[in-house]
């Protein structure tokens, strides 16, 4: 009995950690792309072009074989891939103009074009596409009225019954022998 | 890199080392689950605030929530201090700590009965399981992403280190170790918001690029947007956060109350909740402010960020020089450990208290249940472990647990109003609100898909309001004699817990002694009142140059 149960412990282990490791998938090609494109970086500021091209081509397979692939058939199914499903254009264009700098040796606009390129696979804050405020009479009933007025009235009648409990408690002739 | 190693493992060791030798006088129920009730107020405070700031509730997955969603996080700190720290501190701790209970659930019990305590206990159970593992997890990321270490082995000890210490030590290893860790906490992560104000301008600097240059809205730099806002409205962060959610998390969550309850007098109990609330304030400039920034910073220097929870992460590996991150790391760690910690302990106080000696085995030896308690505490992060992988699969943990919470916070905070200020309910109409405040609170968020946290508590409290009252009324109203000193108006008869005490033994239920309270003139820079109006101070010119 107690080794079924120990037995059937580690499977349900073994299970919940290689589902999980399914989960990580998605983070992990996109951190070695990223950790190539910033390769690409340090060897364009050390004017070493062959690493930096080596590097390149390493970051893009990436992108093609593992992170977009990922994308295209998350977002039949995830929400959570919209966001990158539409980025999916601005990183090909930012791979090809990197290609071309690379080709031309032109390291000047390189390092801002792979920063484009890292947080164009990186996720973007949600709060960013919230619209402007439209403040309208509810904000006022419900948040100044009802909410305010009630913590205001919450702070004095709490106030209040404390000091009536003390000035009970200390008329009370056999207080602290409890 | 080896340096920043060196330091997160000396660190680790000091923990487990200080863990051990803090547990070393721990002999009966009362050393493990109230600390003996021997806390001075400092301690108190620092156990709270540390207990409150975690991976989750801090750092991690509540910055990484700044991060999505701007500086509406902040009211979490700016709010939860005045109207979740102070109100509890000044009115609920007292209820508590009269009654002589380990638990929030046993208070609910002799007010309301047995049936309603055993399923809030049985909520909190879930959330505290799910939190543990989701504190674990951001632990482990965190690690992975910093140090470039394997997830599992680092949750695996994680889970060894915190496990150890709180299962030997209970609360009072727990509280002596969270106040070590606030003050590590406060130093080492503070340098943050320095470094990165001083790359981005300052929090002008901040808004002039997202708002002048990209265009952002600047509803990301207020903490009360308005009513259309997807993530928290102001009208409902007023009304959900400050009367609800706030209040029932101060005055209903286990970890936080059974801070209080381990204090050494109730002046104690009560200053330390209401000072907790300065570094709670402050808390939103380690990692809300810092966060607001992150994008800037992960655009300009190209560095790749694949969730939220992780941004935090990714911000001090780029920005802190080497030694430093190590600093930085154990500050972090500091956070997560006391607040897995807490939670633990309070989990395992709830196993014990609530499920095992009330149905299972009855009558036996305090040292029965002291060895119990660590078996549970045991059990506790066994199963916390398991769920780390489910945790995995959120996209934002905040979410999960808010969402947890909400469902529970609303109709617990209905039921315990009415139980302090009216006479009048009774265990029909509670048990009716709050399993219908519940129920309303799944259906908001199942059927007719409202996420907004807030508004599902508010409208729960709401809910469970109206049916308590109504149900009550219709009911049989309870006998007097039964919810003596349980109630406002007439808990000075109680003569401090003697009537409550008494009764509890007459009903066969294990009390504790009640403590005595003392009412003592306490020095000026003591004084609840001054500290409280420091508080508000505080808040107003916070609310008024950033809200």
């Amino acid at each position: 009995m107690r080794k079924s149960v120990i037995v059937l412990a580690g499977l349900l282990f073994l299970f919940v950690v290689t589902a999980a490791r399914g989960q990580e998938k998605f983070i992990d090609v996109r951190q070695s792309m990223a950790d190539n494109l910033t390769a690409v970086k340090t060897a364009v500021k050390a004017a070493d072009w062959t690493a930096a091209l080596e590097k390149f081509g390493k970051a893009r397979e990436i992108w093609e074989a593992g992170v977009k692939p990922i994308i295209l058939g998350g977002v039949k199914s995830d929400t959570q891939f919209q966001e990158y499903f539409g980025r999916i254009g601005e990183v090909e264009t930012g791979f090809g103009v990197i290609g071309q700098l690379l080709e031309s040796r032109n390291g000047a606009e390189v390092e801002a074009k792979v920063n484009a390129v890292i947080w164009g696979i990186s996720h973007h804050p949600r709060g960013f596409n919230v619209p402007e405020p439209r403040y309208t009479v509810w904000d006022w009933v419900f948040g100044l009225g009802i909410g305010l007025g009630f913590l205001v009235f919450a702070i004095f009648f709490g106030l209040k019954l404390r000091r009536s409990y003390y000035r009970r408690y200390l008329k009370t002739p056999d207080r602290g022998k409890g | 890199m080896y340096s920043d190693f060196i330091i997160t493992g000396i660190y680790l060791v000091l923990m487990f080392a200080a863990g051990l030798f803090f547990s070393r006088n721990i002999k009966n129920t009362s050393d493990y689950f109230l600390a003996a009730r021997s806390a001075p107020w400092f301690w108190i405070m620092g156990s709270i605030w540390a207990t409150n700031i975690g991976f989750l509730h801090g750092y991690l997955a509540h910055g990484g929530a700044a991060y999505e969603w701007g500086l509406i996080q902040a009211n979490f700190e700016w709010f939860q201090g005045p109207f979740g720290y102070i109100l509890s501190g000044i009115f609920f701790i007292a209820f508590y700590w009269r009654a002589g209970i380990f638990t929030v659930p046993q208070f609910l019990e002799r007010r309301y009965g047995a049936a309603i305590s055993t399923i809030y206990s049985f909520a909190w159970l879930i959330i505290f399981v799910v939190t543990i593992a989701a504190e674990l997890y951001l632990g482990g990321m965190f690690l992975k992403n910093i140090l470039h270490i394997p997830f599992w082995p680092t949750v695996f000890v994680l889970t060894a280190v915190v496990g150890t210490y709180t299962l030997l030590g209970g609360l009072g290893a727990a509280i002596m170790m969270e106040f070590v860790q606030f003050i590590i906490m406060m130093l080492g992560t503070l340098p943050l918001l320095f470094i990165l104000l001083n790359i981005v301008g300052g929090f002008a600097g901040i808004k002039h690029v997202l708002i002048s240059q990209w265009g952002v809205s600047s509803q990301y730099f207020t903490v009360l947007p308005d009513i259309h806002h997807p993530y928290g409205p102001g009208p409902w962060i007023i009304l959900g956060q400050c009367l609800v959610v706030t209040l029932g998390w101060c005055a209903g969550h286990q970890s936080m109350v059974q801070r209080n309850l381990g204090a050494r007098s109730l002046y104690d109990a009560k200053l330390g909740y209401v000072a907790a609330s300065i570094p709670k304030t402050l808390g939103a400039f380690l990692y809300i402010v810092p966060m607001i920034a992150a994008p800037i910073i992960f655009s300009q220097f190209g560095i790749f960020v694949e969730k939220s929870d992780a941004a935090y992460g990714k911000l001090i590996l780029n920005l802190l020089p080497q030694g430093m991150v190590g600093l930085f790391i154990a500050g972090l760690l500091s956070a997560g450990l006391s607040s897995i910690s807490s939670v633990l302990n309070s989990s395992s106080t709830m196993v014990i208290k609530d499920f095992y000696e009330r149905f299972f085995v009855k009558g036996k030896s305090d040292h029965h249940y002291f060895i119990a308690g660590r078996i549970a505490t045991f059990g506790v992060i066994a199963v916390s472990l398991l769920l780390v992988p489910v945790v995995l699969k959120v996209y934002l943990i905040m979410w999960l647990e808010q969402t947890l919470i909400a469902m529970v916070l609303g109709p617990f905070m209905g039921v315990l109003m009415l139980a302090i200020f009216w006479k009048r309910a009774n265990t029909p109409g509670s048990l009716a609100g709050f399993l219908t405040g519940g129920a309303f609170a799944i259906f908001m968020q199942q059927v007719m898909h409202i996420n907004i946290f807030f508004q599902i508590s508010w409208w729960s409290f709401v809910v469970t309001l109206a049916v308590t009252v109504v149900v009550s009324l219709l009911t049989k109203p309870p006998d007097k004699a039964k919810i003596e000193g349980l109630i406002w108006e007439s808990d000075f008869k109680a003569k401090l817990g003697v009537v409550v005490s008494q009764r509890a033994e007459t009903n066969g239920t294990r009390v504790l002694a009640v403590p005595e309270i003392k009412i003592h003139k306490p020095a000026w820079y003591l004084n609840l009142k001054y500290w409280a109006t420091a508080v508000l101070l505080i808040q107003i010119i916070l609310l008024f140059f950033f809200g």
